[in-house]
């Protein structure tokens, strides 16, 4: 009997196949003294988990070899420091002489050059620290006798479910193995949903007690355009997903025919394309696709280390990006940490309220050396290419007007050392704090252009947590309230001929698209995945149309109601 | 006992492949080899994967490697080729 249930739709998409637990395994050791006679055992079970562990990289290498020989030099790396001598000896010793349990002693032994090599200053070493401690941990899952999760190992494609999704885990979507994903958590504007759209996977997010109502194995199809996922599909329902998942495939590959074009509406207005990026890296043909990147978020390179990254390390990594995109305009914001995300090296104290404490900004101005570093290698990095600079969580003129100061005195810094610095480049800021966007007129006199974060905004304005699934139908971004502060930054700014550009998941959405055009905006920025069908969109879109439609949507009186509307009217763009 | 020195030229340093490659080499001999990093003196066995890691030999670095057994001027005359040859990058 097929059972359905419902969660977000957070990447659109059909898929049909076996559901699959993903439970990444996460060992728990603590100190144990082990009496004499138990030593000779602990070493048994040392022995057996490491060649148990021996196997299991052996036959993942054999595996991905020829089809990824770059993920099969990591395993066979894995495969000698599973096999190194000394530490092979360390862990024996620490069994027999000091009569600890063969996990503590393993947990001790690796974590002691897992620190040494987190501490180091150069990144190369750091990323080798990653490698340890995916050893350790298949080593000590091998002693607590756990099946191996690994989706490599799987013969066929399956349906991930999933509690969440972490920033990691990114390494197990591969699109061959993972047909869809399923979680229990998160909604259409977390990570897990960008990492999804990201990767090309149809994605259902937040479906509560997904692991349990899902058993492992058991047929499950999966409509990410929709939110759907069916337990044990009837023959009906198997013939629907197929006629659906026929007109999505030719839907993507006409998509992709737009791809290479300039965006351009039905009555000719072009609409500048750019591209968000979260870390340096770049496939070489997006860069082509778009005319620049609209948001640069700098966090990629302060997380995951141990300390601070230095003004040279950013300097090279802004450099690189700016000189991918040739002359392109980079938009650069400025660190947006605290509150949630943390730095582990930064000791930030613990808020009871963090969405609306010191994060962003207003973190870097209590650490002022933090900014100072970064606006240096931004002053640096501009001489390479076309540098926009970003300020997060301006809350009015006054956080401008500081930031600002903070700018002009890292460059009469520079220009006393001797070091070359950019000329002038636009100074922005991202619009997320409603009171931003309530006083833009003002703003716009100071600030050479304005981004506006809407997944943010959309928080702030409706007061609802957009990861939290109980106020889910109040996080609405299409609600009239948003839409009017977007109205009245896009006129601000457009009245001092000033750009404004759309950051946030809405710019990717190509309803959220039209609508923003409708407003006057005339730059979106989003992921790659998004950047095929919003061009689509914005063929079928005469401009007029969006206005008429942005306009009554603007003044309807609930955000159920112009979700309803825009759906309906601007159904053909989906 | 026999020992030559030489600086690191490669950019990736002894990390990753490199160091790989240098094990790998390491332990077709039957010598005890040793690796010293000549900044702070400290010593790996250039036999362990992990103690080469964790000595964080990186691109300017100077090292001396020394050995003791039936083949070692054959051992460390290979291994400072091995790590002129920049291991095959900037080629």
């Amino acid at each position: 009997m097929a059972e359905v249930f419902c969660g977000v739709a957070a990447s659109p998409g059909y898929a049909l196949g076996p559901a699959f637990h993903y439970v990444p395994y996460e060992p728990s050791v603590s100190p144990s003294i082990i009496e004499n006679r138990q030593s000779q055992e602990n070493i048994g079970y040392y022995s057996a988990a490491r060649e148990a562990a021996r196997e299991e990289l052996e036959t993942l290498r054999r595996r991905v070899d020829k089809s990824d020989p770059e993920r099969g030099k990591i395993l066979a790396a894995h495969q000698s420091i599973l096999m190194d001598a000394v530490l092979d000896e360390e862990i024996r010793d620490r069994v027999l002489s000091d009569l600890w349990g063969a996990d503590w002693a393993i947990w001790e032994s690796y974590g002691a050059y897992i620190r040494r090599m987190e501490g180091a200053s150069d990144p190369l070493l750091r990323e080798r620290a990653a490698d340890l401690r995916d050893v350790r941990d298949r080593l000590l899952r091998c002693l607590e006798g756990q099946p191996s999760k690994e989706l490599s190992l799987m013969d066929t494609p399956v349906v991930l479910v999933t509690r969440d999704l972490r920033p990691s885990d990114a390494a197990v979507l591969d699109r061959q193995k993972v047909l869809a994903i399923i979680t229990e958590t998160g909604g259409a504007t977390c990570h897990s949903a960008i990492l999804a759209r990201c990767s090309g996977i149809p994605a259902v997010l937040g479906v509560e007690n997904a692991l349990a109502l899902l058993p492992a194995g058991e047929e499950v199809l999966v409509d990410g355009t929709e939110g759907r996922v069916v337990l044990q599909p009837d023959e009906s329902q198997r013939e629907e997903f197929r006629r659906s998942q026929r007109l999505f495939a030719s839907r993507v590959q006409e998509n992709a025919r737009f791809l290479a074009f300039p965006a351009i509406t039905a009555d000719g207005e072009r609409v500048k394309i750019h591209l968000n990026l979260g870390t340096g890296q770049l496939k070489p043909p997006e860069v082509n696709h778009v005319d620049g990147a609209g948001l640069l978020r700098t966090e990629f390179l302060y997380l995951e280390r141990e300390d601070l990254p230095s003004e040279e390390e950013q300097l090279s990594a802004y450099r690189q990006v700016l000189e991918a995109f040739g002359g392109k305009e980079v938009t650069v914001r400025t660190l947006d940490i605290g509150g949630d995300k943390q730095l582990p090296y930064l000791e930030l104290p613990r808020e009871e309220n963090p969405f609306l404490g010191s994060r962003a900004l207003r973190l870097c101005f209590d650490h002022p050396d933090l900014l100072k570093t970064q606006l240096r290698a931004c002053l640096r990095a501009g001489v390479y290419g076309s540098l926009r600079l970003m300020f997060p969580m301006v809350s009015g003129v006054d956080d401008l007007r500081r930031a600002k100061r903070m700018l002009t005195q890292c460059r009469l810094e520079l220009e006393r050392e001797g070091i070359a610095c950019a000329e002038d480049f636009p100074v922005g800021i991202m619009v997320e704090i409603p009171s931003a966007a309530i006083m833009a007129d003002l703003i716009a006199e100071e600030a050479d252009f304005a981004s506006i974060g809407t997944n943010d905004l959309t928080q702030y304005v409706l007061a609802a947590d957009r990861m939290n699934p109980a106020v889910r139908q109040y996080y609405r971004p299409f609600h009239p309230a948003v839409l009017r502060l977007i109205a009245q930054v896009s006129r601000s700014f457009g009245k001092k001929g000033k750009p404004v550009c759309v950051c946030g998941e809405m710019a990717g959405d190509p309803l959220g698209a039209a609508v923003l055009v409708g407003l006057d905006i005339r730059q979106l920025s989003m992921n790659s995945a998004s950047v095929a069908p919003v061009k689509r969109a914005l063929s079928l879109l005469d401009t007029r149309d969006a206005r008429e439609a942005a306009q009554a949507v603007c003044s309807m009186a609930t955000g159920e109601e112009a979700e309803l509307y825009l759906r309906k009217r601007f159904a053909y763009l989906l | 006992m026999y020992s030559r020195k030489t600086t690191i030229r490669n950019k990736t340093g002894l990390h990753a492949r490199p160091a790989s490659d240098f094990i790998g080499c390491a332990s077709k001999f039957k010598s005890k080899i040793v690796i010293k990093k000549l900044s702070d003196e400290e010593e790996a066995n250039a036999k362990s994967i992990v103690m080469l890691l964790a000595l964080g030999l990186g691109e300017g670095e100077e090292i001396e490697i020394y050995a003791k057994g039936e083949d070692e001027v054959e051992a460390v005359d290979t291994l400072i080729d091995l790590v002129d040859s920049k291991f095959g990058e900037d080629k």
